[in-house]
């Protein structure tokens, strides 16, 4: 047993008892963990772009820490190099100097103040570093992939052994900051993976070589890191159980065991096992990926080494982790993108409220947003970073309580419905439908995972339900109904409207809308034309592919997916390609005529296309009901696809924004 | 519905001709603008050497995310040899390429290509085309022999300018 930072007692929560291993304690180090539950070092951008933490950061990490519930919080990866080679991110925090110190404490209290483990990450950014500079260091000039990635300087010896001593008096920072538990980053195409990569480390002399070669930097760090820790304080590192680089001829999964094995020899306390690198060309994370996908991993580096094992990557279910850390073949359940979307979430989990969990869908809108310079940002939490400014957070009770009507019990409307509840108003939520969720209902059919978006109307009914907000569902909103209730606000959710084509009277039957056909509810033919290049448009195609259907695209946008970010579009792509779907963008459809239709293309050339059936998918905001609210003097609100047809983020973020407001 | 096939196929076909003839009137615009920038004394050659040099770079950095080590190097350097003649087939070349008769060894031949034409129209020497061609087939190599750790070179065995009918590259893997 080791030393206890902080008592917790979760006898009496629902969770321990649903989730025993979740919640049992687990020597690290010299330390006693109250709990399995990890918070992994994150980068959020919002710190100062000379690397000094902010007000929005140390928010930012309080709810966090509060999330875990007495578990492991890091804060994100410092760079350490006053060159900047190090820096990956613009709002990366910075630990060169010991000015940097007071803010880092900042970080270290909040953390303690929630009755967490603060965490502290090591992270040169190596390969996809140099945000700032011209070029970036590393083991080899090995050229970059990507272009977006600075040209590599191939660091000298004298430069490795700086690197090495900037580790070891950064974490003397990070201990007199008053961190807990100290973890080197060596993953995703990161400086110290890029050493122990076969693919970016092609040195001859001691600091590369054949695998013991390649870990002798990370050796070094673990001793040096060690003597200023001393015996207690643990020392741990994030590596790539398998780096998925064969492309490339990155390192075998044999050699990235015996990564781990030398670092358990040098003296480390835990391994984070992770899979992939920034430039793998394989999905990890993604939702396309099941999850659970990764356990494995943990339970091969169960195999190799004694030291608990950690492991994040699509383990979002607490149940998945529970059972393997049951099983044995996990030790400590980490994770970043789930308490993004929720920071709560493991606590709401111990409580017995997951019912109550804003859960993330995997779209990794967070990453693209950071790899463009952009302070962090969730797909489906707008409260994401903007936990340092109370008046969004939790805005304050309405100065006049309204009476107000939602019309559409969408992701917009569901999500506007209990903010403006919560502040006092009486909310009536009407849908033309049986059900609520809108569009959703039918977009979550689509495949490759996109099952998973409906739990966001799962987490709203509940918090609609919390707030009292009143369903009127199976009731559609007509101008009468508006003069009837004469409510004193008029929110318009209703989706978006779905123009048709022209066409020949003959050929109408073979127009179908696109909500039609992800329910099964219309007729399709073997040779499908989907009009519309948006997601809406990739989704069924892909949804009619997969039956076996000759499916072409043709759509306006420039790119097909161009509504999707890009840090997930290039998989629907590939998705596309593999299920034959061909799509002609920039493009429009001509003329129709029996069975046959002519493509323009944006430079006017033309080509005919046969179908048998076309799919409608292309959307316009929906301006019906508009003229009446304005006529009878109410105050109107229009969001989500109804104002202009985008995302489910969109008509999330919108929703919430609007429900501040009124 | 009126859709008149063949005089669409010829307004495609017309276009990407003048398209890639434009390819090559532009770099011989610039080669002049950069000999008259230099001065008198500049050496033509060199600055066509130089500008195959920066476009040899460019070409090897651009094949590096559509190479794939995932299928072996047989695969992987019929690739690499299928992505260089693309350069030139994209631009009105007709370039075939086929295995060697040792492990690891590529042909590379281009039957017809306008960049001769070209040269001739703007007075330039048949040797610098041959020359230039080269200086970039070259420098495609150091960034893609860097990136997957191996070391291949190419050679040019006949080249159309010199008479030879055909250009013939030699693309293989230095054991040395």
């Amino acid at each position: 047993m080791g030393k206890i930072l902080f008592e917790w007692d979760y006898s009496k929560y629902p969770g321990a008892k649903k989730y025993p291993h979740l919640f049992k304690p687990v020597d690290i180090g010299g330390l006693t963990i109250p709990n399995r539950i990890v918070y992994a070092a994150t980068e959020d951008n919002l710190n100062s772009h000379d690397g000094f933490v902010t007000d929005a950061d140390v928010a930012y990490i309080r709810n966090r820490a509060r999330g875990v519930v007495g578990g492991i919080c890091f804060m994100q990866g410092v760079y350490m190099d006053e060159a900047r080679m190090g820096q990956g991110y613009v709002g990366q925090a910075a630990c060169w100097d010991d000015k940097f110190i007071p803010g880092l404490k900042r970080l270290a209290d909040a953390i303690h103040e929630e009755k967490a483990v603060a965490g502290f990450q090591l992270m040169d950014c190596g390969r996809v570093g140099a945000v700032e500079v011209e070029y970036g260091h590393g083991p080899s000039t090995v050229p970059q992939r990507l272009r977006i990635f600075r040209p590599m300087y191939e660091m000298s010896k004298a430069e490795i052994e700086e690197m090495v001593q900037q580790h070891i008096d950064t974490t003397r920072r990070g201990l007199e900051a008053g961190f807990d538990i100290i973890e080197i980053s060596g993953i995703v195409g990161y400086l110290i993976s890029n050493f122990i990569s076969a693919y970016t480390n092609r040195r001859t002399d001691e600091y590369g070589g054949d695998i013991r070669g390649r870990m002798k930097v990370v050796v070094d760090i673990i001793k040096g890191l060690r003597e200023v820790c001393g015996p207690d304080v643990p020392i741990g590192i994030r590596l790539c159980a398998e780096e998925l680089l064969d492309d490339v001829r990155g390192n075998t999964p044999e050699e990235s065991m015996e990564t781990y094995k030398l670092s358990e020899e040098a003296g480390v306390d835990y391994i984070s096992a992770t899979a992939g690198w920034q430039e793998s060309i394989v999905p990890v994370i993604s939702r396309d990926v099941p999850q659970g996908s990764w356990l494995h991993l943990s339970k091969r580096a169960k195999e190799h080494v004694k030291i608990p094992i950690m492991m994040a990557y699509r383990l979002f279910d607490p149940k998945l982790p529970n059972d393997a850390i049951g099983k044995g073949e996990l030790d400590i359940w980490k994770m970043c993108r789930p308490m993004i979307a929720d920071p709560l979430m493991p606590k709401k989990v111990l409580e017995g409220r997951e019912d109550d969990i804003r859960w993330c869908v995997a779209c990794n809108l967070c990453l693209a947003r950071l790899f463009r310079d952009a302070p962090m940002t969730c797909y489906i939490n707008p409260l994401c970073a903007h936990e340092h400014d109370p008046r969004y957070t939790d805005p304050p009770k309405a100065e006049e309580e309204k009476n107000v009507m939602i019309v559409g019990a969408g992701p917009a409307g569901l999500e506007c419905a209990y903010v403006a509840a919560r502040r006092g108003h009486e909310v009536h939520i009407y849908d033309k439908r049986d059900v609520i969720g809108g569009t959703l209902n039918e977009a979550s059919k689509a495949p490759y995972g996109d099952d998973e978006l409906w739990t966001c109307i799962e987490y709203q009914k509940k918090q609609c339900e919390d707030a009292g907000v009143q369903f009127h569902l199976g009731t559609e909103v007509t101008g009468d109904l508006i003069s009837e209730e004469l409510p004193d606000s008029v929110v318009l959710a209703t989706g978006p409207v779905y123009p048709t084509l022209e066409v020949p009277e003959s050929v109408k039957p073979k127009l179908v809308n696109v909500l039609d056909v992800l329910s099964g509810d219309a007729q399709v033919g073997d040779n499908v034309i989907v009009w519309g290049n948006r997601k809406p448009g990739i989704g069924v195609a892909l949804h009619l592919a997969k039956q076996g259907k000759k499916v072409t695209i043709v759509g306006k946008e420039k790119s097909a997916g161009f509504d999707i970010n890009p840090s997930f579009k290039w998989r629907y792509l590939i998705y596309l390609r593999q299920n034959k779907v061909k799509a002609y963008n920039d493009s429009d459809i001509e003329n129709i005529g029996e069975g046959e239709l002519v493509v323009k293309t944006y430079d006017g050339y033309r080509f005919p296309l046969k179908f048998d059936t076309i799919v409608l998918t292309e959307r316009e905001p929906n301006e019906g009901l508009k003229n009446v609210v304005q006529g009878e003097g109410i105050e109107l609100f229009v969001i989500g696809d109804a104002l202009v047809p985008r995302n489910l983020s969109s008509a999330v973020h919108d929703g919430y924004r609007i429900g501040t407001r009124i | 519905m009126s859709f008149d096939a063949e005089k669409e196929i010829t307004k495609l076909w017309n276009n990407l001709h003048a398209a890639q003839a434009d390819i090559g009137r532009t770099y011989y615009r610039w080669r002049r603008a950069a000999l008259e920038i230099a001065g008198p004394d500049a050496n033509p050659l060199d600055v066509g050497l130089k500008a195959a040099e920066v476009i040899g770079a460019e070409l090897g950095k651009a094949a590096l995310p559509r190479l794939n080590w995932l299928k072996g190097e047989e695969t992987w350097l019929r690739s690499l040899a299928g992505g260089i003649a693309l350069n030139w087939i994209t631009q009105g070349a007709v370039v075939k390429v086929e295995p060697g008769e040792n492990p690891f060894e590529m042909f590379i031949k281009w039957e017809r290509c306008p960049w001769p034409s070209y040269a001739k129209q703007y007075g330039v020497k048949m040797e610098e085309d041959v020359l230039c061609c080269d200086k970039i087939l070259q420098n495609i190599l150091p960034d893609v022999n860097a990136f997957f750790n191996v070391n291949y070179k190419i050679e040019t065995l006949k080249a159309i300018p010199r008479g030879q009918g055909v250009c013939l590259r030699r693309l293989y893997k230095d054991h040395s």
